[in-house]
């Protein structure tokens, strides 16, 4: 590495069993912190096991999910629940600035690694520990997966189209409320870092709390309107916007902007729509949401969704595509960008993920790859102090 | 004495709406010092006419009294400067001279324009730290395209793989795109803060909200990148487990999130469906029968769950080690006991013709062992005109009253008369109704927050 990177001189050291605390760890280690990825000896974290696999070949070095969260890391395998495990996992904690961990309430105490034991080693240690429920209160103990502490966070009641709001929710994505969590650990975790304080802390982050926290405003629906919104309420932000229709390749989103509804008569070519009160009046379109999509629905139909949105734009409309995963790659600002980022793997060849969350013109981010299982062992154990006798005996004993 | 991680962090805050004040007051929540700037010409209009208290827009000044304001700026100090005139200009320099970061989410250009880009601030704060958030980046050929939340969201993939098979595609419903812009740009800022801690420089930092999206669902388009599998959208279908649904409870409009992720949980919901002999029923016997035959299982779940009040039937399910969310309503999200005990929700006094008011965190997370903080209320307009043009920067009172005069900033913005939100057309919204109008809603929360909640 050699160079300079925003973080690099911080130390941490990743226990994370789920994606969030991984993910954590990533956008450290991406921003250039050491980031040492404590595993299991033996069969390794538990991400790599999951699905996407390289060509669907189920191998622990060939995780598409170990991989895109525990980029740049370090591995070293140790079992931190056997007593000689913790000891040397001590020995790392005294060198080290941050501890990741995801473990079950109470789990690190009784490893003899709870926070306050792991402050006697380094005073001025930042321990981030990401629970579904956090470290204490009444869920305590329940349990839960990305799927069901969305619904508990509050975010899925939301999550039905605004034409069909009696429908079953439906859960955001992939795995948002475990990213969610990551990133506020990330912000949680730097924000100890940077302190001008400079003291140690204990972050306890719950999965929950953070799906619930990026509710905002219509938290405020509740606590100021006694309202409870089961979709998007036209009456708050206007119709057609945030409603995604069908178009000759897929779909587009028509959200009007500052090009205003009338616009859509030029859009679609019928400037003698503009005085139609279905594009003039907001009143007119909510009462009579199917009269606006007859208007507007066949001419879609014909067009592709960026040919759609290439002349909205120019009409001042914010209309965007509908993208899907697979079309990410070709996307015009994608390239430009240099978004997508390329690296080698022993066992995957080549990788192509997505690069920087934000970019950084005194210190970018980086790409690299997920480490073998174990690969940075030997290196650790000896900045440590362990001597090849030492690192021997525990092998033997399968604590490395 | 509360703590504040990020005590002495000062951050000049140009933005508005909802994506970026959602980062600052992520800062604020912090300790940092969050100095938002409004022009009096064009003060953050949305976020401060939208759900006034009670929905009774105030006679007097209607700007200050909006919730969503409310929530998305508490702990921030406001003043108004308008930053189209050259002493507005000066000024801004002079603030950003003692300051630490500059958060601002204009469309690409307009700090150019202004001349107050980055290079230009630089000349004045040569560590300063500068964030821009926009949708799509600031260089690139679509950086000029109007974004909003919709086209961040329905760009990344995200949105393409939301939402049931047999309806369109699903954006997040309450903007989880703006969360992902303002938030990320919160990180990139405390990432530079320690960059600068070690080497004493600033820099300028480009965050574009759809990338800032994409990367949240990294593992799907490794799927894409790796084995050329595009995922469609399948509701709440889980290639990997089933059950995992979200079924009806007793109740109206009532839900359960359930997913069965081992053997054992599936044969403790057996039992406690009171049908075992799903257990050895072929179709249901392991998990990839499970998986195949899911909408058959789902079936047979959703006739036992819909029997059953969904808090209730959380508890039970808990009991047995099966991992089960009840869909909380936005009101059950207030009543909730565990975030409650927790302290999620601070209240926070807003004076007069608001009262106190609960307010979530945007900093969940709990630093232990500290002395918790509690953000102060949202500001007036031009609330700290004072503190900051006169304590900080030195000048007089007179110097502010010019200003004033000048209409350099202003305590009045411009701002139209305040409209209740029509409850009546979300209650009707669709035929079906956007959202349920709880009636006795300051009651509730006074049972939980205290008798004082909500008294003007």
């Amino acid at each position: 590495m050699g160079e300079e990177r925003a973080l690099t001189g911080l130390r941490v050291l990743d226990l994370a069993n789920n994606i969030a605390g991984s993910y954590c760890g990533k956008l450290l280690a991406d921003f250039g912190a050491e980031v040492i990825k404590v595993e299991p000896p033996k069969e390794g974290n538990p991400l790599r096991k999951k699905a996407p696999f390289f060509k669907d070949e189920q191998d622990k070095e060939k995780s598409g999910m170990f991989f895109y969260l525990n980029t740049n890391k370090k591995s070293l395998t140790l079992d931190i629940t056997k007593q000689e495990g913790a000891e040397v996992f001590k020995k790392l904690v005294k060198n080290s600035d941050v501890v990741i961990e995801d473990f079950e309430p109470g789990k690190m105490k009784e490893w003899g690694l709870s926070y306050d034991e792991l402050k006697k080693e380094n005073p001025k240690l930042i321990m981030t520990s990401i629970t579904w429920f956090g470290q204490d209160g009444p869920y305590k103990d329940f349990k839960a997966n990305n799927f069901t502490a969305y619904g508990i966070g509050g975010a899925m009641y939301v999550m039905r189209p605004t034409r069909w709001p009696d429908t079953r929710p439906a859960v955001l994505g992939g795995y948002q409320a475990e990213y969610t969590a990551g990133l506020i650990a990330y912000i949680a975790t730097m924000a100890a870092v940077v302190s001008p304080k400079e003291e140690g802390t204990w972050i306890d982050l719950s999965v929950m709390e953070a799906v619930t926290s990026t509710l905002t405003g219509i938290m405020a629906d509740y606590s100021y309107l006694g309202l409870s919104r089961r979709t998007l309420p036209w009456a708050i932000h206007g119709f057609p916007t945030q409603e995604n229709y069908p178009c000759k390749d897929g779909y587009v989103n028509l959200t009007p902007g500052i090009g205003g509804t009338q616009a859509i008569a030029d859009l679609i070519g019928k400037p003698e729509e503009r005085e139609n009160p279905l594009l003039v009046k907001a009143g007119a379109r909510v009462k009579e949401p199917e009269k606006f999509e007859a208007l507007i629905l066949p001419w879609l139909k014909e067009h592709t969704k960026w040919e759609i949105t290439e002349k909205a734009q120019k009409l001042r409309l914010a209309f965007a595509p509908i993208l899907s995963p697979g079309e990410l790659p070709d996307d015009p600002q994608i390239k430009a960008r240099e978004f997508f980022v390329k690296v080698e793997h022993p066992e995957m060849k080549e990788v192509t993920y997505p690069g920087a969350p934000a970019k950084l013109s005194e210190s970018p981010w980086k790409e690299g790859r997920a480490p073998l299982l174990g690969e940075h062992t030997q290196e650790i154990l000896n900045s440590a102090g362990l001597s090849e006798k030492d690192i021997k005996e525990l092998q033997e004993k399968g604590i490395v | 004495m509360a703590y504040k991680i990020l005590e002495g962090i000062r951050v000049v805050d140009l933005t508005t709406v909802y994506a970026g004040p959602m980062g600052t007051r992520m800062l604020a929540d912090l300790g940092a010092e969050i100095i938002k700037i409004e022009s009096p010409k064009r003060p953050d209009l949305f976020t401060r006419m939208t759900a006034y208290p009670d929905n009774e827009p105030p006679e007097k000044e209607n700007w200050n009294a909006g919730g969503y304001f409310h929530l998305l700026n508490a702990g921030k100090l406001g003043i108004s400067l308008d930053l189209s005139t050259e002493k507005g200009k000066e000024i801004f320099k002079k603030l950003v001279k003692i300051s630490d970061i500059v958060m601002e989410t204009f469309s690409p250009r307009v700090m150019d324009n202004l001349g107050l880009g980055y290079e230009e601030l630089k000349k004045i704060k040569p560590d300063i730290i500068m964030v821009s958030m926009s949708g799509l980046g600031h260089y690139g050929p679509l950086r000029d395209y109007y974004m909003y939340m919709t086209g961040m969201e329905g760009m990344s993939g995200l949105t393409y793989i939301t939402g049931h098979p047999d309806q369109p595609p699903l954006l997040s419903n309450y903007a989880y795109g703006d969360w992902m812009l303002g938030v990320t740009g919160a990180a990139a800022a405390l990432t530079a803060l320690y960059y600068r801690k070690k080497t004493g420089k600033g820099q300028y930092i480009d965050v574009a909200g759809r990338e800032a999206i994409v990367i949240h669902i990294g593992d799907v388009i490794m799927d894409y990148t790796l084995n050329g599998r595009v995922k469609e959208r399948s509701g709440n279908a889980n290639p990997e487990m089933a059950p995992h649904e979200c079924y009806r409870c007793k109740g109206e409009d009532s839900w359960i999130n359930i997913a069965v992720e081992n053997e054992e949980q599936w044969q403790a919901l057996c039992k406690l469906m009171g049908k075992e002999e799903l257990k050895d029923d072929p179709r249901f016997s392991t998990m990839e029968a499970r998986v195949k035959n899911r909408d058959e299982l789902n079936k047979i779940i959703e006739e036992w769950t819909s029997q059953h009040d969904h808090l209730e039937l959380m508890e039970k399910l808990q009991k047995e080690g099966i991992p089960a969310g009840a869909v909380l309503s936005m009101k059950e999200v207030h009543l909730n006991p565990h975030l409650i005990q927790r302290g999620f929700f601070e209240v926070i006094d807003h004076g007069k013709d608001v009262g106190k008011r609960p307010i979530g965190k945007q900093m969940p997370a709990k630093f232990v062992g500290l002395e918790s903080y509690t953000p102060s209320r949202a500001p007036r307009f031009a609330e700290h005109n004072e503190y900051v043009f006169c304590e900080l920067l030195g000048m007089s009172k007179e110097e502010l009253k010019k200003l004033e005069e000048e209409k350099v900033i202003g305590t009045v913005p411009r701002f139209p008369p305040g409209r209740p939100t029509r409850l009546d057309l979300i209650e009707k919204q669709a035929g079906k109704g956007a959202g349920y109008v709880d009636p006795n809603y300051l009651e509730e929360l006074r049972k939980v927050f205290g008798e004082d909640i909500a008294k003007k």
